[in-house]
């Protein structure tokens, strides 16, 4: 990492990050937080067989179907709300509490929604990017959008206490296991913070789109746009 | 980010290596569908001689993924404001390096991946775009997992060719841009095109 935060942006894309500062101190404290979770992230990758990861992968995946069907139906996809309903019933009963996605078997298509992506649906689609500290990558909208969603999230509702907490940080652990082929690549990158914001902002657009986002306007990159005339976010979003 | 890009990457190397210049036809769906089962099944027919001999398959994915690229387009887009004032030669050299990059990437993900994953072209929606034209395809993982590989392609005067790769929304040449055009900026073309040549440059691997 380059001691000049704040400074080789300019020569890159307008992208909406005017925290930028504060962003890369939390990336830098992230990156320190790593040095005690990828241990345990590569630990539990080591002595979990594939299978039973991918059993806890369904596990976590099928606990956030609530969460997508309030946002579908809040985002008006009400057919697509109910087969939420149908995966959820079939994986929590017959895939045995989830482990199992037998709804894909089935051929019920799995969709993923939360509030961030409702909020973009609405209008709300250009928010400052924000780097969380544990979470990762986020805007200021998603950050907001993951805070109400987890109000009423199964294991915030089900669960309490220590037990609570327990399975949030299993979950991060699964999660993060699910990075660790990713390391080599961003650690290696010119400027690590800025591949990991692209990479995050290009797939979330394509999540907020359901996997079809506008095409890129690669006319965009030939122009000769001095960099004083780019569009500079001074709203609050 | 939910996708190893590190796999899908590879996964993309692989498709595109089913690019062939013997196939000029008018539309870019059609020449992906053509062309992949072919570079496949000669993959997989001549893998231990492959495998032994990974200069073999290097050749090949030269022949014929080269002329299907729009290598210069693409290097072009990733340098942006960083090519102003470059010579045509400097964007030659720093084309010629990203091939080389490539190449070998993809001949190596093909000998891993190709017997192990699934591909299926999406059919064209809407009209051709000679600008650009999307090319949809999934790619089945080993685990069931499917993978959402698009392509960009334009039409220049040899035909259609690809410039970009887009793998759950994430463009490669995006991607690559806002790590190289920085670089260039701080260090110069040369010190660039050093980096990649000796293989320290190893972004979006």
């Amino acid at each position: 990492m380059t001691g000049c935060a704040g400074t080789q942006n300019r020569h890159t894309d307008p992208v909406n990050d005017p925290w930028e500062g504060y962003n890369r101190k939390v990336f830098a404290f992230n990156q320190g937080m790593d040095k005690v979770v990828r241990p345990v992230a590569v630990a539990y990758e080591r002595v979990t067989p594939g299978p039973v990861r991918r059993g806890f992968g369904n596990f976590f995946r099928n606990l956030d179907a609530p969460v997508t069907y309030v946002n579908q139906v809040l985002q008006g996809k009400f057919k697509q709300s109910l087969s939420t309903i149908g995966r959820f019933l079939a994986n929590s009963t017959f895939g045995l509490f989830g482990f199992f996605d037998i709804a894909t078997d089935m051929g019920i298509p799995y969709h993923d929604e939360d509030l961030g992506q409702t909020l973009a649906k609405w209008g709300y689609d250009d928010s400052r990017y924000l780097m969380l500290p544990i979470f990762g990558p986020s805007t200021f909208r998603d950050g907001t959008g993951r805070i109400v969603d987890s109000f009423y999230h199964p294991i915030g509702r089900v669960l309490h206490g220590n037990d609570r907490w327990g399975l949030w940080a299993f979950r991060g652990v699964d999660t993060r296991a699910r990075y660790l082929d990713q390391d080599e690549e961003l650690n290696q990158a010119y400027d690590p913070y800025v591949l990991l914001r692209d990479v995050w902002v290009q797939n979330r657009q394509y999540q907020i789109y359901d996997g079809d986002p506008p095409l890129t306007d690669y006319d965009l990159y030939l122009e000769d746009t001095p960099e004083e005339d780019q569009p500079v976010n001074e709203g609050g979003r | 980010m939910r996708l190893r890009i590190l796999l899908a990457l590879f996964l993309a190397c692989i498709f595109s290596t089913g690019l062939s210049a013997e196939n000029k036809g008018d539309d870019p769906v059609a020449l992906v569908e053509n062309i992949a089962g072919k570079i496949f099944a000669d993959v997989t027919e001549n893998q231990a001689a492959y495998s032994a001999d990974p200069k073999l398959l290097e050749t090949l994915v030269r022949r014929d993924l080269i002329p299907l690229l729009d290598i210069d387009y693409a290097s072009r887009l990733i340098l942006g404001r960083a090519g102003r004032g470059l010579g045509q030669d400097k964007i030659d050299e720093f084309a010629l390096c990203m091939s080389n990059l490539l190449i070998g990437r993809y001949s190596r993900g093909l000998l891993e991946f190709s017997s192990k994953i699934k591909l299926q072209v999406l059919p064209q929606r809407g009209d051709l775009d000679e600008k650009l034209t999307r090319v949809r395809t999934r790619v089945t993982l080993p685990s069931g997992k499917e993978a959402p590989v698009d392509y960009a392609f334009h039409k220049t005067a040899e035909g259609w060719k690809a410039f970009d790769v887009v793998i759950e929304g994430i463009s490669y040449v995006t991607t690559y841009r806002n790590q190289i055009m920085p670089e260039v900026q701080a260090t110069g073309i040369d010190a660039v095109i050093e980096r990649l040549n000796t293989g320290q440059l190893q972004l979006a691997e």
